[in-house]
């Protein structure tokens, strides 16, 4: 029981560095990625083949997987931003198709289907993190490290040029925002900092493929944005928490059939969605109906 | 009462030669040449739909031109894009405000003179500066009590007021505002007055759209009058409101 709970712990601070690195470009820019997982996948490649074929440092293998996820993002960014958001949403889900053929195909570096096996643990100045308990703490420090500096960055000048971009684009440009290079620069932030996620999970599950990088995962972390309360600093978190320990709690309840727990789970999911977005269009953590307003200004 | 008259007109900030705008086969701004010239209170008038925001739009960018040339101080801006041409000095107003929303009204001030932000670097003066002439401005705007409150939860001539402080901000010379003041009750209208009338002998140069003859009369020193996206005339406000013919034109008797 104590292995699940920390288990459970490990992968929802995974998942909410997820959440809250996407709810940065979706909730103060404005910008609705479907390749969020393309970035946590690019980091947990990247930083599995660092610590296979060089070094397990945590000091190399992040870093590494930061930069990789940065130059990628930089191609969806610099086409994709010049178009307005509903096409960026089209953009982002031609990247992440295409690059769930690069993780299958490319087996010199993602091992194609069968992944990568063997990763070795992350190591901190020559400590080795493998133990569940401590891996949740290292996952518990980065997610509050990733946190405290998405929280600096939409409370600088840069937040709030984020903000007034998604505000008003056209009255952005009228007070001279360059506005292409504010966004790019929150997608290519947002996406090194998911890639800090990505290359601890391969360091923490020891083996990666293809099927955690793919469309359900952007789906679901932006489900997680969405139900937590887009634009709200717990709300992500709070999010992640619930999309992951809802199919374990479900199969606590011993009233249902648990061969069909799994569409159960869908059901659910899917009611529960239509139902927030219409009573607490916010998320849980948002603003409800009554405060969101909807002023011309 | 009145800006009309005694001042001696600087040098020209903005000319604009035979500028051009087609949508299709419709001409919204036609051959319009004009300057504008420091320290001038130009108004655009004429009937909706005349071409005065497309005029505003073809000068800050937000549109492309089909034809003519601007050219600010000298050099000619067609090229740039809007935020380039802004940061030369150029700031506008929006006919539908576009504040940014659901940001705090001192956060729409800090913003504006943030146009340089990105991450983890200072751009401007530091910020207990911005938030200090940010103070000021709420200040001048009766808006300093409000400071916390979202953009969107203000009341409809707090928003106006708001407009007005925003590019009130920034370190523009020249002030394009779209009717800033329709709508605005009896005080709130002479404290945008008393406003405009500080800026401008502050040094600030406006061109201002605005249908209320009252405002017209009251603050410009040169009416012109668009129709059809031609530009019938831009002369003293006397010659202008006389001509009966601008008059038909602007009452809707086409007759």
């Amino acid at each position: 029981m104590e292995a699940y709970l920390l288990n459970l712990g490990v992968l929802i601070s995974l998942y909410a560095i997820l959440a809250v690195t996407l709810n940065f470009i979706m909730g103060y820019a404005g910008i609705y990625s479907l390749a969020h997982a393309v970035f946590f996948g690019t980091g947990a490649y990247a930083g599995a083949s660092v610590a296979l074929n060089f070094s397990a440092s945590i000091f190399v293998m992040v870093p590494t997987a930061m930069l990789c996820a940065a130059a990628l993002s930089l191609l969806l960014a610099l086409p994709a931003l010049r178009v307005r958001g509903e096409y960026f949403v089209a953009a982002s889900l031609g990247l992440q198709v295409l690059a769930v053929t690069v993780f299958a195909e490319w087996k010199a570096v993602t091992g194609g289907i069968g992944g990568l096996i063997g990763i070795p643990p992350v190591d901190i100045a020559g400590f080795e993190i493998y133990s569940p308990g401590s891996f949740f703490i290292l996952s518990l420090v980065t997610l509050a490290a990733v946190v405290a500096i998405t929280r600096l960055l939409v409370r600088s000048s840069f937040g709030r040029s984020l903000k007034a971009i998604r505000d008003s684009e056209s009255a952005a440009l009228a007070f001279g925002k360059n506005i292409a290079l504010i966004k790019t620069t929150s997608v290519v932030i947002s996406a090194a900092l998911a890639a800090i996620a990505g290359s601890l999970y391969a360091a923490y599950m020891s083996f990666i493929n293809v099927e955690s990088f793919m469309l359900d995962t952007s789906v679901l972390i932006m489900a997680m944005v969405i139900i937590g309360g887009t634009g709200t600093q717990l709300g992500p978190i709070v999010g992640a928490a619930l999309l992951l320990i809802l199919p374990g709690a479900l199969s606590y309840l011993s009233f249902l059939p648990q061969t069909e727990i799994g569409s159960i789970q869908q059901i659910l999911y899917g009611l529960g969605m239509a139902v927030l977005m219409i009573f607490r269009p916010g998320g849980i953590v948002g603003r409800g109906r009554a405060e969101t307003g909807e002023g011309e200004a | 009462m009145t800006m009309n008259g005694a001042r001696n007109a600087g040098e020209t900030l903005l000319e604009i030669r035979h500028l051009e705008k087609r949508f299709g086969g419709v001409k919204a701004v036609a051959d319009v040449t004009m300057d504008l010239r420091a320290g001038i209170v130009t108004t655009l008038v004429g009937p909706n739909g005349a071409g005065k925001t497309t005029l505003f739009n073809l000068i800050t960018g937000h549109l492309p031109r089909s034809g003519g040339s601007v050219r600010w101080l000298g050099r000619d801006i067609g090229g740039l894009k809007p935020y380039q041409i802004a940061r030369l000095g150029i700031a506008r107003t929006f006919q539908d405000l576009r504040l940014f929303s659901e940001m705090t009204v001192e956060e729409n001030i800090l913003t504006v003179m943030e146009p340089n932000a990105l991450p983890f670097r200072l751009s401007g003066p530091p910020l207990k500066e911005r938030r200090a002439r940010a103070g000021h401005v709420l200040e001048r705007t009766g808006l300093a009590d409000k400071r916390a409150v979202r953009a969107m939860d203000l009341a409809y001539a707090e928003r106006k007021f708001l407009s007005l402080a925003r590019i009130m901000a920034t370190d523009a010379r020249l002030w394009l505002l779209d009717e800033p003041a329709s709508g605005l009750d009896p005080h709130s209208y002479e404290l945008f007055l008393a406003l405009l009338r500080e800026e401008v002998s502050a040094g600030v140069t406006v061109c201002i759209i605005e249908h209320n003859l009252d405002i017209v009369i009251g603050i410009s020193d040169r009416i012109a009058f668009l129709d059809h996206g031609r530009l019938l005339a831009d002369d003293d406000p006397k010659t202008v409101l006389e001509d009966p013919a601008l008059a038909a034109i602007y009452f809707g008797d086409r007759s």
